[in-house]
């Protein structure tokens, strides 16, 4: 077969921080190509893409596209040369309409002399999504008014609508029906059937193997290998993603058993408005780590916060059974031995412009006051002991926590719950962006914390995650618990999914 | 795109001035509400609607902008001087021309320093003040009687109109309002659909300039007369405008913004107004405007789910 390229990705590689991103990675595409990108989450699959379509700046590499030299400096040029990507969030702008948003950033075809020609804009924005099987959607509404996933389908009209060359669709699947999955993989086969090329990520392993016609996987930052769909099988791409050293112990290997400890917090008949959370009940026991799901706007985040007393309930109650106290405020979560690390490590778990040392000291700080003044001696000891004890990687207890890598900035955060001696422990996506060999230590952790006895509730959007360390997983579904599932080595991605959409 | 449901609102909305008019009538109807004494109310409330329609543009994007009152005082003493040997023209031209160059020079360092709206244009009032005081040479300046014109009605309300039209279309119909109204509402988002943001931010201050030029030339017409202002007291007129601002956001989902503010601008000064002829003396309308404010900004935010104050 005589094979066009597209684009040719030389050596690129990037940081974030200390954080090895992208380790020097070369990749060829070639024209009428479905390409699928795998890894796990953090392996740099979104990095790669987001500079290819311009969103990010490679540190060090260049790119060729169609034989000329292609650098985007941002979105904009990435468009015009005929690359558009559909990212995983959402990006779509509430406040503007259906039609503003299809034309955002490329309003000239509807503006002359400056002056927005609405009723072409209005025209052009339902022929659009007519063309696109989505003729019952009002261009006059505020975005806002549609769901997830008719918001994603609308992305994807505006970018089909670009005709670009080069299409990049970062997991998107999961946020879609059957219905809305229908409309993406005819787009995609339209583009290939058009000779024009298409990258996907995702993580559905029967997805990709259904749709691609190439597959290229990455781990830790790194190019691992790209093989032909038809000689790859789900077997093959796993052991590929995950590589060897870590087929051993990664995460939890014991699967004995529910767990039957005493109960410690139950939430119960749990509304929150503001969270969109309705009527949660569950309760934790004793040496539990209960797994929460869902997608990204299910509700689960903010569910964590609701457990640790940071955004108030409507109706309903958190209790910890112990006690026989609720928890209303930070303070009464505290107070009981809750802990919580947010998702939003950089903003709302740490002071990243102090210290390590004050970082893990702030929420033990009576242990070494005396009336009138801190004991800085025992409060140096107590930090040390604890970073120490996580393995924090830093040059002194006194270094600002700015400058250490993800996985490090994890580590102080937890180590200040550990060194409060917490007996519950809410964690919200503890190995978000943080490298393979810091989420093991992670796991570990999480192993050990289990056996002393402590409760975790861990909020994850990694699925395999979940399965991998919860006693029961709980799955979050527009703001209602859609499903639970138990410890078993039978469980599979597509069971947890399945609540999931 | 009029439908049914916004004409349903635009009805509701324009019963609540009625119903704060009825309230002070009944209460006082030998002082209050005259038609005569309305029109000169609806002329006064003109000057702070015209400056609303260009500092929505910033407040939109969660930005402020403090040295309105100063732009108002500095662009109508400059235009007041132009106009003694270029009139009308250098009336016009001079006072929305300075008022532009002020929104610019805001805009600019704003986005340069990197530093709270507030901070930015706090500091440049102060320096606008003093340039105010330079400028008129100390003292009050006053306007030629042959370019008054714009001082009296009607003209003084078709200017306005001509101007909220302007507001309108710059925000409903062109590329400028949708920028502007997406980097409010999501800025990273706005930057990866390839808005420059920070260009539009100082679009947004030069707009809002401009506007307060217009204002500084109606109310130099108006009053026929303008002191410098020192020691922030020009920040006072930046109040009735912001308070019309968050009405217009908070309605913007229903009506139109500069619909919402006129309305909006209109009720406020017919409180005020009610409550200074049943007895309260200026200094305690000082406070029930600084009361205002707090409520109008607070209850309004709260409805447009808080992510407008930064």
């Amino acid at each position: 077969m005589n094979r066009e390229l597209l684009l040719k990705i030389n050596a690129m590689s990037k940081s974030f921080g200390t954080t090895k991103a992208i380790k020097e990675v070369t990749v060829e595409l070639y024209k009428g190509e479905v390409r699928a990108l795998l890894g796990e989450n953090g392996s740099g699959k979104s990095t790669l893409m987001n500079m290819v379509a311009g969103l990010l700046q490679p540190d060090a590499g260049s790119m060729e596209l169609a034989g000329n030299a292609y650098a985007p400096k941002n979105v904009v040029e990435a468009n015009r040369c005929g690359v558009n990507m559909i990212v995983q969030e959402m990006s779509t702008v509430e406040g503007l309409t259906v039609a503003e948003n299809l034309f955002l950033g490329n309003e000239g075809e509807i503006t002359r002399l400056g002056i927005c020609n609405k009723p072409l804009m209005h025209a052009k924005a339902k022929e659009i999504l007519h063309s696109f099987g989505l003729s019952d959607i009002d261009v006059d509404l505020d975005v806002g008014h549609f769901p997830f996933e008719q918001r994603k389908l609308i992305e994807l009209a505006k970018a089909v609508y670009a005709h670009p060359q080069l299409l990049i669709i970062d997991e998107t699947t999961t946020a879609l029906s059957q219905n809305g999955r229908d409309k993406l993989y005819q787009v995609i086969r339209d583009m290939r059937g058009d000779g024009r090329t298409v990258i996907f990520i995702s993580h559905d392993l029967s997805e990709v193997l259904q749709l691609a016609d190439s597959i290229t996987v990455f781990r830790d930052g790194s190019y691992i290998d790209t093989i032909g769909s038809v000689c790859a099988t789900e077997d093959k791409l796993k052991s590929l993603m995950v590589g060897r050293e870590l087929t051993g112990k990664y995460y939890r290997e014991d699967y004995d058993g529910a767990c039957t400890g005493e109960e410690v917090l139950r939430a119960q008949g749990v509304h929150c408005a503001d969270s969109g959370l309705a009527d949660i009940s569950f309760a934790l026991r004793k040496g539990e780590i209960m797994g929460i799901g869902g997608l990204t706007d299910s509700g689960m985040h903010e569910l964590g916060q609701v457990l640790f007393g940071a955004q108030k309930v409507d109706s309903g109650e958190v209790k910890l059974t112990a006690a026989g106290k609720n928890i209303r405020t930070i303070r009464d979560a505290i107070g009981g031995g809750v802990a919580y690390v947010s998702k939003n490590r950089d903003e709302e778990a740490l002071f990243t412009q102090d210290s390590i040392n004050n970082n893990i000291s702030i929420v033990s700080l009576r242990k070494f006051s005396k009336p009138l003044r801190l004991r800085p001696r025992a409060e140096r000891e107590f930090t040390t002991k604890h970073a120490n004890a996580m393995q924090v990687k830093m040059a002194s207890i006194h270094q600002h926590v700015s400058a250490l890598s993800g996985g490090n900035k994890q580590k102080v955060a937890l180590a200040k719950w550990i060194g409060k001696d917490s007996d519950i422990y809410i964690l919200d996506c503890p190995t978000r962006g943080i490298d393979v060999m810091v989420k093991a230590s992670i796991y570990d952790l999480l192993s050990r914390l289990k056996e002393q006895g402590k409760s975790i509730i861990l909020i994850s959007e990694e699925i395999l995650e979940l399965i991998g360390m919860s006693d029961r997983i709980l799955i979050i579904k527009n703001g209602r618990v859609s499903g639970e599932l138990h410890r078993s080595r039978e469980l599979s991605e597509e069971d947890v999914i399945q609540y999931m959409i | 795109m009029i439908n049914k449901k916004k004409i349903a609102s635009m009805i509701l909305l324009l019963c609540v001035p009625a119903v704060v008019y009825f309230v002070f009538f009944m209460l006082q109807p030998a002082r209050f509400g005259s038609v005569n004494s309305l029109f000169i109310l609806f002329q006064q409330c003109l000057l702070p609607t015209v400056t609303a329609c260009g500092y929505y543009f910033i407040i939109t994007m969660g930005l402020f902008d403090f040295s309105i009152g100063s732009n108002i005082v500095l662009s109508s003493i400059v235009g007041g001087l132009l106009s003694i040997r270029f009139g009308y023209m250098g009336l016009f031209l001079g006072g929305i021309a300075v008022g532009a160059l002020i929104g610019l020079i805001n805009g600019l360092m704003f986005v340069k320093l990197r530093i709270s709206s507030i901070i930015v244009t706090v500091g440049m009032m102060m320096l606008y003040e003093c340039l105010g005081l330079f400028i008129s040479g100390g003292g009050i300046f006053t306007l030629d009687k042959s370019v008054k014109l714009f001082g009296t009605a009607p003209y003084n309300v078709i200017v306005s109109i001509l101007a909220m039209g302007l507001s309108y279309i710059l925000i409903d119909h062109t590329r400028v309002g949708v920028y502007v109204k997406s980097i409010g509402s999501n800025e990273s988002i706005s930057r990866d659909m390839g808005i420059r943001v920070d260009k539009y931010k100082v679009v947004g201050f030069v707009i809002c300039g401009l506007f307060a030029g217009i204002a500084g030339v109606l109310t130099i017409s108006y009053s026929s007369s303008i002191s410098p202002m020192l020691n922030m007291n020009s920040m006072e007129r930046n109040f009735m405008p912001m308070m019309g601002c968050f009405v217009g956001m908070a309605l913007k989902k229903y009506i139109n913004p500069i619909i919402a503010i006129v309305i909006g601008e209109f009720t406020i000064s017919l409180l005020i107004n009610g409550l200074m002829t049943n007895g309260i003396d200026a200094t305690l309308q000082k406070m029930v405007t600084g009361l205002f404010l707090l409520l109008i900004v607070g209850f309004t935010t709260r409805t447009s789910k808080a992510r407008v104050v930064k």
